[in-house]
């Protein structure tokens, strides 16, 4: 295994910790202020769709220019599915398939 | 508060909670599977899956490390990414931490560590419906433990599934073909398109993500890696603003 992937695995899992055990610790019975509950959701769902852009259409800085239609097409076929199906799965192998099918 | 009828052993809990966890397991192998397929095509090594499922076992901030790691991005980038994907477990943990009163703090932080949106969900309904809150005072301490042991039933058994899943999925992408790459590489973006879509249908959070996929681009063009972190960020801060400047004019 290679070391710096191995630490940089285990910072992710400590902090991953931290967030899961700390209300346990600190807040005990308490519980998170609504307007802080709502904004963590909104910082998740905005990084995700972050994360979405960048890994279809990002490699090394630059835009994949000759892969992005195939991949655009893969992220409507996902979201149509999904939405469809209501399962996230099924909406991951259908745009699969369709990155498949621009491929061969 | 009615309080949960007594149960006839005290594995009774964990093994109800396994048994309510089926769907969970259904919804976790495709997912862990798939996990450990992408982990393959971006070239990271079955201990560092197993590794990764096992100390991190959060999908969504697995899957987003995936590329990160594999291009040997900076650590402090990857973790950050994480403790923001991952905030949301400190709502979920700080929800259902009063079920667990009575408990002794060991096991609870113990217990804390299979915590995912699943596990938390379905016992979290379940104590609900069941009026389950334990007395302040420590007087009804074995509610707590019940309660633990329920959710226990349920988080580590999902979490072996995970684990297990994402090593399998993994050993079979060694037999994908090379031409199915491009593919398995979809996998990733295309899991979180379509949780996002699921989780969004309605309500304005669907604009923060569409927002915040639109400015990702631009801003990894011009500030690099940090560039679409901050835009991300950035985007989530102006939304939560934007609803409490809505609601004081309403």
């Amino acid at each position: 295994m290679d070391t710096r992937t191995v630490l940089t695995i285990a910072g992710m899992a400590a902090v991953t910790y931290l967030i899961r055990s700390l209300p346990q610790l600190v807040l005990g019975d308490r519980r998170i202020p609504t307007g802080l509950d709502r904004y963590l959701r909104y910082l998740a769902h905005a990084l995700i769709a972050a994360v979405i852009a960048v890994s279809l259409f990002l490699a090394r800085g630059r835009i994949e220019t000759e892969a992005a239609p195939a991949r655009a097409a893969a992220l409507a076929a996902a979201i149509v599915v999904a939405a469809w199906s209501g399962r996230p799965v099924l909406g991951m192998v259908a745009g699969a398939a369709v990155v498949a099918a621009f491929a061969a | 508060m009615a309080s949960v009828p007594p149960t006839p052993s005290a594995r009774a809990p964990f093994r109800t909670g396994a048994a309510a966890a089926v769907p969970i397991w259904l919804a976790f192998v495709p997912t862990s599977f798939a996990l450990g397929l992408a982990a393959r095509a971006y070239g990271l090594g079955l201990g560092e899956v197993l590794l990764m499922s096992a100390f991190v076992y959060a999908g969504p901030a697995q899957f987003a490390a995936l590329e990160p790691l594999a291009s040997a991005k900076p650590a402090a980038q990857v973790i950050l990414t994480t403790l923001l994907i991952n905030l949301r477990f400190a709502v979920m943990s700080a929800a259902i931490a009063p079920y667990f009163r009575g408990v002794g703090r060991t096991r609870r932080l113990l217990a804390a560590h299979v915590l995912s949106a699943s596990s938390f969900v379905l016992p979290f309904a379940h104590f609900q419906r069941q009026g389950a809150l334990p007395a302040e005072g420590g007087a009804r301490a074995d509610e707590g433990r019940r309660n633990l042991d329920y959710y226990l039933g349920i988080g580590l058994t999902s979490f072996v599934v995970w684990v297990v899943g994402s090593g399998a999925g993994y050993l079979a992408a060694l037999t994908v073909p090379a031409a199915f790459g491009e593919a398995l590489r979809f996998l990733l973006p295309g899991y979180f398109a379509s949780l996002l879509t699921i989780e969004l249908r309605r309500g304005p959070a669907m604009g923060v993500a569409a927002a915040s996929f639109l400015a990702a681009l631009p801003a990894a063009h011009l500030w690099g890696d940090w560039g679409w972190l901050g835009s991300a960020v950035a985007i989530g801060t102006a939304a939560l603003l934007a609803e409490r400047w809505i609601r004081a004019r309403s």
